[in-house]
């Protein structure tokens, strides 16, 4: 089995723009400004920059260090990988949860992203009927009214009952899109369409960015909603904020989600990687990629644009409205007061959306293909075409379930979110203390090209898991509570949490088969002979 | 806009884009693929 699965990257740069495409999303764009100012503006950035180098990087190379490892042997799903780095079963197991959460949150992702194209096309062909002649009030409840026509989220089946055809034809679009590039295959499909979309990506922002920069003071009886108050909206500090935990807690989630650490993708896509391969360099430049997108474009346009707009109040009443509200009930109403070049700005923005949506998309279907063909021995195509039916069954339910879009955000609560920090807590402490510090750091180096500082050493083995240990209690003091009792309230939360039991199981028996026909194999599961 | 929001935003930026320029320049200037070495091999 190991032998006929061979799929390599085409090139060191492929490897990096595929990881940064998985990582960039929806989030730098849009949960990234809603975060920062509402937890001191620019003093968010100090807890933000100390999670980025005591968390999320440092975790980040331990999952690109044991992908490559697995690799070497031959494996390339998480549940053998990390059967590998925890020498046994317990690790196989709990490295289900690696194949888990891309698939259960590629389930309402692609739906999401699905939203993006729909609005690109909208706004290809005359934007989203937004009046500026209106009240402002009317606008946002223009745009409020399409958002919710089109996200089904009055009703359970709506979707499929109403007038709403361009958001099915929407998913059928995109999701076929992921299917095709995933059946290309990691090189010829993923790799390529990441090396043109993320450049891609960049140019869309940059122009979106200049137009913003450029906006002025677009009303001049309203003096005070200028782009430089817009952007003193989102960067001046409120320092008083660094002495609250809240501040602290929301700025490691930001950097956690957004960088994709512990979501299962980064060490199957390391897996990839030829045995000397520098996953120091590539895990470096893929999270600074993902926070040029992130700080660098996601932090100067979103709220500086909305704040140019409607003003103080009304940014604040977008940032409560949540990332989604944001992005697709806020900012149109912006675009449609950019004159003749909204409906063109608007277009860029949701197509640049679009674009960070499906690179991070098509890395959530690769875990699950890879499983597949390592456990049950499926060829590659039979291998997609097994996802693609996962797929579907998981998207139709999320296209049915809208009502108040309960079934995604379930799904997005215990898959996207709680078990990220189980499987980022589990994958860290097995590289560091059981793996061993001492060979994981070895294995960092091997064919690096550049000299980790020797503290990172100690982050690894002591900083990253405690922060990672007090940052997942404080989460879940704030939401576990609330969100147990939200998993039965409605039928889409109920059905959701039934979907992510029937996949864990799913998965768990294809693990267990794959176990048996990889000791039959006589592959070194338990990690008994080194891989070099 | 206040003198300190100027400074953390211009700070970030050049964090953000140093960084990213730093490990794309490094990135680019190493081989992209190894080569065997011409003469050896069957």
């Amino acid at each position: 089995m190991a032998s006929a699965q061979q799929e390599q990257w085409g090139t060191k740069l492929g490897v990096i723009l595929a990881v940064a495409g998985s990582a960039v999303g929806l989030g730098n764009f849009l949960r990234f400004p809603g975060q920062a100012a509402a937890n001191g503006g620019g003093a968010f950035l100090i807890p933000y920059f100390a999670a980025l180098l005591l968390l999320g990087i440092p975790i980040g190379w331990a999952e690109w260090a044991m992908g490559r490892y697995g690799g070497k042997k031959g494996l390339h799903s998480a549940p053998a990988i990390m059967g590998l780095m925890a020498k046994g079963s317990m690790g196989r197991y709990l490295g289900v949860i690696g194949v888990l959460i891309p698939l259960g949150v590629s389930f309402y992702y692609v739906f999401i992203e699905a939203w993006t194209f729909g609005y690109f096309l909208k706004y290809l062909t005359g934007g989203i009927g937004v009046d500026t002649s209106a009240p402002v009030a009317d606008q946002a409840a223009a745009a409020s009214s399409f958002y919710n026509s089109f996200t089904g989220s009055s009703g359970d089946g709506v979707l499929f009952t109403g007038d709403s055809k361009l958001t099915i034809l929407s998913w059928i679009t995109v999701f076929a899109i992921n299917m095709f590039f995933v059946f290309r295959g990691l090189s010829k499909g993923i790799e390529k369409f990441c090396s043109y979309a993320m450049p891609s990506m960049a140019v869309l922002a940059v122009i979106v960015l200049i137009r913003v920069l450029t906006l002025g003071t677009p009303d001049p009886n309203l003096p005070d909603q200028n782009v430089v108050n817009g952007l003193g909206y989102m960067w001046n500090p409120d320092y008083s904020r660094l002495g609250n935990f809240q501040t602290w807690l929301a700025a490691a989630g930001q950097i956690f989600f957004s960088l994709s650490v512990g979501f299962g993708v980064i060490i199957n896509y390391a897996s990839y990687m030829k045995r000397n391969d520098d996953v120091a360099l590539s895990g470096l430049t893929a999270s600074a990629t993902n926070e040029l997108f992130e700080v660098g474009f996601g932090g100067m346009i979103t709220l500086t644009a909305a704040f140019v707009f409607l003003g103080l109040s009304g940014t604040a009443a977008a940032v409560a409205t949540g990332s989604f509200g944001l992005g697709f009930s806020t900012l149109p109403v912006v675009f449609a007061h950019m004159g003749p070049l909204g409906n063109f700005i608007g277009a860029a923005w949701f197509f640049m959306l679009f674009l960070a949506a499906i690179t991070s998309s098509l890395s959530m279907y690769q875990p699950a293909v890879a499983l597949l063909k390592e456990s049950l021995g499926w060829n590659h195509g039979k291998a997609t075409g097994g996802i693609a039916v996962l797929g579907t069954i998981g998207a139709i339910l999320t296209l049915w379930f809208t009502q108040g879009g309960a079934f995604w955000s379930t799904v997005d609560f215990w898959v996207g979110t709680f078990l990220i920090f189980v499987m980022a807590g589990v994958q860290i402490i097995y590289f560091s203390w059981v793996f061993g510090i001492d060979r994981g750091w070895r294995e960092i180096h091997n064919g690096a090209s550049i000299r980790l500082p020797p503290v990172f050493k100690f982050i690894m083995k002591y900083v990253a898991p405690t922060y990672l240990i007090v940052v997942f209690v404080g989460f879940c003091v704030q939401n576990l509570g609330s969100s147990i009792s939200g998993a039965w309230a409605s039928t889409g939360s109920r059905v959701a949490i039934i979907t992510i039991v029937a996949t864990l199981i799913l998965l768990t028996l294809i693990v267990r088969a794959g176990e048996g026909r990889w000791r039959r194999e006589g592959i070194d599961l338990n990690d008994t002979q080194p891989a070099d | 806009m206040t003198t300190a929001g100027w400074i953390t935003m211009l700070t970030a930026l050049l964090v953000v884009w140093g960084g990213v320029i730093w490990c794309f320049r490094k990135v680019l200037s190493t081989p992209q693929e190894e080569k065997a070495p011409i003469g050896f091999g069957p």
